[in-house]
């Protein structure tokens, strides 16, 4: 994506939100496709509640996921972005749930109510660019077990191995962290398409709306 | 209020004794007598024999020949409300009112243990305490520490975000 | 949009009974949390109303002005609603702006700031780094982590590497609020500047926080005698979805003007780690350095971000640099990196160790101040050595996993974690948190140094220490020399009003700082 795109897209969406109570938009990002070939259905099934299974691992989605974005920043189609999560867990042994937050779109915030939700404590929280983290119910929100902060560097393997040490912190292990990386160029590539993605994101929050359990399909 | 006779008597226990060790204050803070201005500042380098510890140790009389026999414990490394006072008299004497605001709440949570600050802290931290908790900790403070400005605070925070919708839903 | 939007509030404040019942337009009744806290805490009352009714540009043009003092504009601006003030920085180029930070930085010295992270979480490569960085000049040396659990090991770490290479640097770790308060309360760092403010009440509650519950940490924090500034900056909001149709400047002026009212003696801001939203929209850069000026009017310590990478072109980014660089700031990069980018756990900084000589060149070109001084290869390759050994020591006399010889030795000439051998991370983790368990202190840090022989390096860290007695270094803008003595706005307030005045200089000064012919670039150690 170059500048001139970036820079369209950030005045774009600083005109949307200047439109107070304007119908949300419904314009493609540029760049990108939103046409992936994604087979994600995922439906609502009330308010989500403690569980108390010990050997489960609760996924927190952010608003969009799956829903009004169906791939990372990077492309990665959600589909299979959860199907790697959950295999990661599944080589551990373990279950798994999904909640969806409606209150926050902080990445911290959902991997701290998908932990305080879990049986085992140990939850995973993923914005819709990508953007992961994994959290344990008695620390503070906005610390965590492991932080996956620059989503343009979280492949499909990463989504693995974070299932795979989340489910490993559930019974209680002290898992090698996965590899953290880095790209200093990451931020001048992707920081004004990651804010218009979070923007995106924020458009779908309801204060009022209790977080709910959700049925995740792949068809 | 007995805490600010309590300073106000040592800055005058300071002030004598500044004088009787030939320090001479040439130009004269804008405040009136008894206070510390620009002119004392830095103090640990200008009268460290006046600064002492929160466990009232003086802060010339610091070694590290003393921390390495024990003589000095981590505790004795907690700056006293009467510095903290000093240092926002200095804030004033240059017109920094808000900065002087916040060392004198300072002051006053010195006595409080690390532990309870970060329990209060994270109180106050949206959608994290109903209004009655809040009022709570306010009183808390009030009673076992003297916190009477911190107390003031919190209950103008808890109202704050009760109008706002920040206090805890249940 | 970075700067003068049509959406921005036109300036107003009216005062009854000594409470601001209007603000920016606004009637008390509507009030946000953030507009409650400003007014009643944020703007001197007494001339408010007089000062809103004045002409923007002849405000601007006082800014300006070397026949009016610093003392006189901060009369002014401190008595500024936030979109009075965002309206007379809106009236100056970038070339206005410049000069008045050079007459409005609240220290006389310019000072500078690096980063020392990186890629694994080594603990012995930090030491080494930091002791580099504090011969490089750097006065605060600032660290983070890959994976929050280190945050212990890192930040002793920086805290003895850097005594190491010149006593006095004050060091901190940014983490978790709450957990970097604790790192602090325990003497393993020396000030905090992670405590991010927000310029909406949305993004506010995403961070976490209010602006009560930010003043009340600061408060902790000078209850400790630990320096602390706030941290926020231009395109935030954006970032974290909730701008409200405002410009960007406008909201960051909220941010610091939340500063101001918490008593925080300073902030870092400059838009921080959301460069890359300012600088994708036209005057973003310009924002940038508007929001410098603004923390600087309103008489804070402004450490001046320059920090972050935002683009790919080094013409950019030195261009972008060079509107603190050339007038001075309290901290011109807040940080800069002094590893490698690769390195970075800030995800990158704007300068990074590959770009000393360009830095100190540009200095000797100019013949201005960034707080850089050549060094010597020799130096670097003994002070590195000797932190990586002095935190073996302490490691080993705290009954922490063991430094062995060969990361002691591949630390003193690493470029980066990629010359350093792999430790054992959950040994690591496991030994970070029973030493926090254990209650370890700075002062358990200094009996470590002691035992272990390094009696100069326990001396530097036990001088740090004294100073949370003294609290000198809570006024604004405080740094230490070598000695321990502070130097702050207060007894060295800047007193810049025209050519000649000010900071200038010294000839020894200029000796070190055009000497570069030895310098050395990374590579070749």
């Amino acid at each position: 994506m170059d500048e001139k795109t970036l820079k369209r897209i950030i005045e774009d969406v600083m005109k949307e939100m200047a439109v107070v109570g304007a119908p949300a938009p419904t314009g493609k990002p540029a760049g990108r496709t939103d046409n992936a070939t994604t087979s994600l259905v995922i439906s609502e099934c009330g308010p989500a509640e403690r569980g108390t299974n010990p050997r489960e691992v609760v996924i927190g989605l952010a608003a969009a996921f799956g829903g009004r974005q169906t791939q990372t920043i990077i492309g990665l189609p959600h589909d299979q972005v959860l199907r790697e999560i959950c295999a990661g867990i599944e080589e551990e042994g373990l279950n798994y749930r999904f909640i969806r937050s409606f209150r926050t779109a902080d990445v911290g915030f959902i991997a701290h109510e998908a932990a305080k939700l879990s049986g085992s404590g140990i939850g995973i929280g993923i914005q819709s660019r990508g953007t992961t983290v994994i959290h344990q119910k008695d620390l503070p929100p906005l610390s965590n077990l492991e932080l996956f902060s620059q989503s343009p560097l979280i492949d499909l393997e990463t989504f693995r191995a974070i299932g795979k040490n989340a489910a490993k912190y559930a019974k209680g292990e002290s898992p090698s962290p996965v590899p953290v990386r880095n790209d200093q160029m990451a931020r001048p590539k992707y920081q004004a398409i990651a804010a218009l993605l979070h923007i995106k994101e924020t458009q779908l929050l309801d204060p009022n709306k209790k977080t709910q359990e959700l049925r995740v399909e792949y068809r | 209020m007995d805490q600010e006779q309590l300073i106000r008597q040592i800055m005058a226990e300071v002030m004598t004794s500044l004088g009787k060790d030939g320090v001479t204050f040439q130009k004269k803070s804008p405040a009136a007598a008894g206070t510390i201005g620009r002119d004392q500042y830095p103090l640990g380098e200008k009268m460290p024999d006046k600064v002492k510890s929160a466990t009232g140790k003086v802060l010339s009389d610091f070694s590290l020949e003393k921390l390495k026999n024990g003589e000095l414990t981590a505790e004795d490394f907690r700056i006293a409300p009467e510095t903290l006072e000093m240092q926002a008299q200095v804030a004033e004497s240059v017109d920094r009112e808000s900065l002087a605001r916040n060392m004198r709440r300072a002051a006053e949570l010195i006595a409080v243990p690390d532990d309870q600050l970060l329990i209060i802290y994270n109180s106050l931290r949206p959608y994290r305490s109903t209004k009655a908790e809040l009022y709570g900790i306010a009183d808390e403070l009030e009673k076992k520490y003297k916190c009477t400005v911190n107390a003031a605070f919190i209950r103008e925070a808890a109202d704050v975000y009760e109008k706002r919708g920040r206090l805890k839903a249940d | 949009m970075a700067m003068n939007s049509p959406n921005d509030p036109k300036p107003s404040i009216r005062v009854e009974g000594g409470k601001v019942v209007e603000l920016d337009g606004k009637q008390r009744a509507d009030f946000d949390m953030i507009d409650t806290f400003i007014a009643d805490y944020g703007i001197r009352l007494e001339n408010a109303e007089a000062v809103s009714k004045m002409d923007s540009l002849d405000l601007a043009r006082k800014l300006v002005d070397i026949n009016v003092s610093r003392a006189d504009v901060v009369k002014l601006t401190t008595s500024m609603t936030p979109a009075k003030i965002t309206e007379v920085v809106g009236t100056m180029t970038v070339l206005e702006m410049m000069m008045a930070v050079a007459k409005m930085r609240a220290r006389l010295t310019p000072a500078n700031q690096c980063h020392v992270t990186n890629l694994k979480d080594n603990p012995v490569q930090i030491a080494a780094d930091a002791a580099e960085g504090s011969l490089r000049g750097f006065a605060e040396e600032e660290t983070t982590v890959g994976i929050g659990r280190y945050a212990p090991f890192n930040a002793m770490s920086i805290m003895v590497g850097a005594q190491v290479g010149r006593p006095g640097i004050l060091t901190q770790c940014a983490v978790e609020e709450a957990t970097e308060l604790n790192l602090g309360m325990r003497g393993f760092t020396a000030y905090a500047e992670t405590v991010s403010v927000y310029g909406t009440e949305a993004v506010f509650m995403d961070g976490d926080d209010t602006p009560w519950s930010k003043a009340f940490l600061a408060s902790c924090y000078a209850s400790r005698g630990l320096k602390m500034r706030f941290t926020s900056g231009t395109g935030s909001e954006v970032q974290m979805g909730y701008a409200e149709g405002k410009s960007m400047l406008y909201l960051e002026s909220r941010c610091i003007y939340i500063t101001k009212a918490a008593g925080s003696q300073g902030i870092q801001n400059g838009s921080v780690s959301c460069v890359g939203v300012p600088a994708a929209v036209p005057g973003g850069i310009r924002a940038i350095l508007a929001e410098n000026l603004i923390a600087m009017a309103l008489d804070l310590e402004c450490a001046s971000s320059n920090d972050q990478t935002f683009t790919h072109s080094d013409l950019r980014r030195v261009a972008r640099s060079l509107m603190q660089f050339v007038p001075g700031t309290d901290f011109i990069c807040s940080g800069y990196s002094s590893t490698p980018n690769y390195d970075n756990m800030f995800a990158g900084s704007n300068w990074d160790a590959d770009d000393y000589d360009d830095w100190l060149i540009i200095q000797r070109d100019l013949k201005i101040d960034g707080g850089l001084v050549p060094v010597l290869e020799a130096d670097v390759v003994a002070v590195r050595n000797k932190a990586a050994r002095a935190l073996q020591a302490v490691f080993k006399n705290l009954g922490l996993t063991e430094i062995t010889d060969a990361e002691v030795e591949a630390a003193t000439y690493a470029r980066g974690s990629e010359d350093m051998p792999v430790r054992n991370v959950v040994e690591d983790l496991k030994s970070a948190e029973d030493m926090m368990k254990r209650g370890t202190t700075g002062v358990d840090i200094v009996k470590a140094l002691s035992k272990g022989g390094f009696e100069d390096v326990a001396d530097a860290v036990f001088g740090m220490l004294k100073q949370r007695v003294a609290g000198d270094y809570l006024q604004t803008s405080a740094i230490l020399t070598r000695n321990f003595e502070v130097i702050s706005a207060v007894n060295q307030p800047n007193d810049y009003h025209g050519p000649q005045t000010g900071y200038q200089i010294s000839d020894e000064r200029w000796e070190i700082l055009k000497n570069i012919r030895q310098a050395i670039s990374p590579e070749s150690i």
